[in-house]
């Protein structure tokens, strides 16, 4: 496992903590310095000596970015926006995988419907100021300690010996997966839109219960 | 060899969304960073489809990859449908407010 990997992942710890909300705002001016380094780090230990990275590590550095950010922003909202980013810069690099019938899939479902409803309940239960609860993570330290500690064993893993092989080219992913789907996947297919049919079902059942102490702050019914 | 960045940035999405859901206390920021993990996982099913340790690449890692998102658009309804419920009863998005049946 290269040095520079490892650099990365203890400053990556260090930085998130420091960012972590409940800290004075010096600390989390320090903790983002040191999660810059960490990603440069990062990229220059994924693309030493290697031609054609560049827009895998751009794509990467800008979900990292706002994956940290959702992590750490105090703000619900501005959270559910900069996952929105991080489901963009994903899409483009499934697009550098050759799977543009999935990005595009990615961005309308993942951007357009589902962090639509997380958007809705962020509304429905919105503070007049930022929540105590926001402002303040819970164990920050043994919370790091224990993410880093699974990244560091699987980044281990990774780097142990896999041998290396030409990658083929890949063409008509649209037609391929329509294929896929719709004959060697068919079961499959019906039981995903089953699954999609019993959580509309349920989500309106559950979300329609009345509890006998109902602590809306405005009533409004 | 492309296939190992891809993998480490799989799993790095992964445990930044473990660390989230441990340590924020909002309810629906703890279900924003399971969607996160989803989003690791997909990089690392779509990854291994295309550069394969054996043999051609194929479409399967996609398929999958289409099946997780029905299952996380399934899980976010279901999430946020309890995520408005609990609301209701306790007037807080605070996990620490549903803490009653802690071990302690």
């Amino acid at each position: 496992m290269p040095s520079l990997l490892i650099l990365s992942l203890v400053l990556g710890a260090i930085g998130l903590f420091l960012v972590m909300p409940g800290g004075r705002t010096g600390r989390a001016r320090v903790g983002l310095v040191t999660l810059a380094a960490a990603g440069g780090a990062l990229a220059a230990g994924l693309c030493a000596g290697q031609d054609g990275r560049g827009l895998f590590a751009g794509c990467a550095l800008v979900a990292l970015f706002a994956a940290v950010r959702v992590i750490t922003h105090k703000r619900p909202v501005y959270s559910a926006l900069y996952f929105v980013l991080l489901v963009v810069a994903v899409a483009a690099l499934l697009l550098l995988m050759d799977a543009e019938f999935l990005a595009a899939a990615l961005i309308i479902i993942y951007a357009g419907a589902i962090l639509v409803t997380y958007i809705f309940v962020i509304m429905l239960a919105q503070q007049s100021r930022p929540a105590p609860y926001d402002a303040k993570a819970r164990e920050p330290f043994w919370g790091c300690l224990a993410g880093f500690a699974l990244l560091a064993l699987l980044a281990v893993r990774l780097f142990s010996g896999t041998a290396a092989m030409p990658a083929t080219v890949l063409a008509g992913t649209v037609e391929g997966v329509g294929t896929r789907l719709l004959t060697e996947y068919v079961i499959g297919i019906q039981l995903a839109g089953l699954l999609l049919l019993a959580a509309l079902v349920g989500a309106i059942a559950i979300a329609r219960r009345r509890p006998a102490n109902e602590m809306l702050p405005e009533g409004d019914e | 060899m492309m296939l190992v960045p891809y993998l480490l940035l799989g799993a790095v999405l992964f445990s930044l969304g473990l660390i989230g859901f441990v340590t924020r206390r909002n309810l629906i920021i703890m279900f924003l960073c399971t969607e996160m993990m989803f989003q690791g996982i997909i990089v690392n099913l779509v990854a291994l489809g295309r550069y394969p340790l054996h043999g051609q690449p194929t479409l399967d890692g996609q398929v999958f990859a289409l099946f997780l998102i029905a299952v996380a658009a399934a899980e976010a309804a279901l999430g946020l449908a309890l995520v408005v419920l609990l609301y209701r009863y306790r007037g807080t998005l605070d996990a620490g407010a549903w803490s009653a049946l802690k071990d302690e």
